[in-house]
């Protein structure tokens, strides 16, 4: 992983760059760096892959549907309530 | 014929004991957003710089135009709401309750919601408030205690695998584990980590909103992503393991390496 240094030094920092990759909290001239450093370096971009994996299987896995009466019993509650600031 | 005077209905104006909000009265006033600058007004703010589009005067707004457009907007939410709700309260009855009370709240505070800022990110932030007031209080338990326990030997643990210890081979059979098992593994990271990896995998907060949602330092909530998103991976390759899926083997048995630990070490300061 030595070839790996334009994202940090050990892993951690590395996956801490993916991370920021992925969550869109790079600045314009990071996310090219990264984008192209992920191009032609495959630890790295098997890493964003796994990255990749795992959100989406948790935000699969945590995908519910409320309750069948929940919209309709917080409908009933608000109509009770006045917003207005006394 | 259409009259335009607003009828008032009997009533409505009574005091409902709902509008004392806590700590969501700060959607206005954040002097209490740790590390946000004075520019950065409550929630939403991220999304503030565009032209402040219908400039909607919610104070002249009748009741029932603010019970509409409460429902036409907020409403849509109460799938996604009641999901991470799962991932704080744990049952579906607590649950159910806790986003029927963060619904109340919201419709109460719905006056201090300013339109055309996040609104999903506003309604969040009241179900976190909501839970840590109610259930927590009532846990009698701050929402940091309980971390402090788990986490060290979760995050010692978590450390002895090497964080790139997950592979591609690993993905797929990760790709294979059953939902419940991704929810277990979601469960058993300590509350502050889990919720930030949520709030960010799942529903998509940028680092800032997350902040605001869970009212810290923006910097803790990247500390928080980083060893949550650690313990996550490690607990999903613990049941990648357990299901026999091959592969993720590979993970138990990689070796310890130290330079992980101190960076963490480092993190915590």
């Amino acid at each position: 992983m030595s070839d790996c240094q334009s994202l940090g030094d050990c892993d951690d920092t590395r996956i801490e760059r993916i991370y920021e990759y992925l969550d869109g909290a790079l600045s314009r001239q990071d996310l090219d760096d990264i984008k192209a450093h992920l191009d032609t370096c495959p630890d790295c971009a098997e890493e964003h892959d796994l990255e990749c994996v795992i959100r989406s299987v948790v935000k699969r896995s945590c995908k519910e549907a409320a309750p069948e009466n929940l919209k309709a019993s917080i409908l009933e509650r608000i109509h009770g309530i006045s917003t207005v600031d006394a | 014929m259409e009259t335009l005077t607003r009828t008032v209905e009997p009533g409505l104006h009574r005091r409902t004991g709902l509008l004392d909000l806590g700590p969501m009265n700060t959607t206005e006033h954040s002097e209490t957003l740790a590390e946000s600058s004075p520019a950065e007004d409550g929630l939403g703010a991220a999304v503030d710089s565009a032209p402040r589009e219908a400039e909607l005067d919610v104070t002249l707004e009748s009741v029932e135009d603010r019970r509409a457009r409460f429902e036409r907007d907020a409403m849509q939410y109460v799938d996604q709401l009641y999901s991470a709700a799962m991932r704080m309260a744990r049952n579906p009855s607590d649950a159910e309750d806790l986003v029927q009370e963060a619904y109340t709240k919201a419709f109460s505070a719905f006056h201090q919601y300013r339109p055309g800022t996040n609104l999903k990110a506003w309604l969040y932030r009241i179900l976190t408030n909501t839970y840590i007031n109610l259930y927590r209080k009532r846990q009698r338990e701050p929402l940091q205690s309980h971390a402090d326990q788990i986490e060290d030997w979760q995050l010692a643990r978590a450390e002895s695998h090497t964080s790139s210890g997950l592979r591609s081979a690993e993905a797929e059979a990760l790709d294979h584990l059953p939902d419940s098992d991704v929810k277990s593994a979601l469960q058993a990271i300590p509350e502050e980590f889990r919720l930030a990896v949520y709030f960010a995998d799942v529903e998509g907060f940028a680092y800032k909103e997350i902040s605001e949602i869970m009212n810290t330092p923006i910097g803790t909530v990247m500390s928080r992503l980083h060893r949550g998103r650690k313990m996550l991976r490690d607990m999903l390759a613990d049941y990648a393991v357990e299901r026999g899926f091959t592969g993720a083997a590979a993970v138990t048995g990689a070796g310890k390496e130290p330079a992980t630990a101190s960076i963490d070490q480092e993190k915590k300061k």
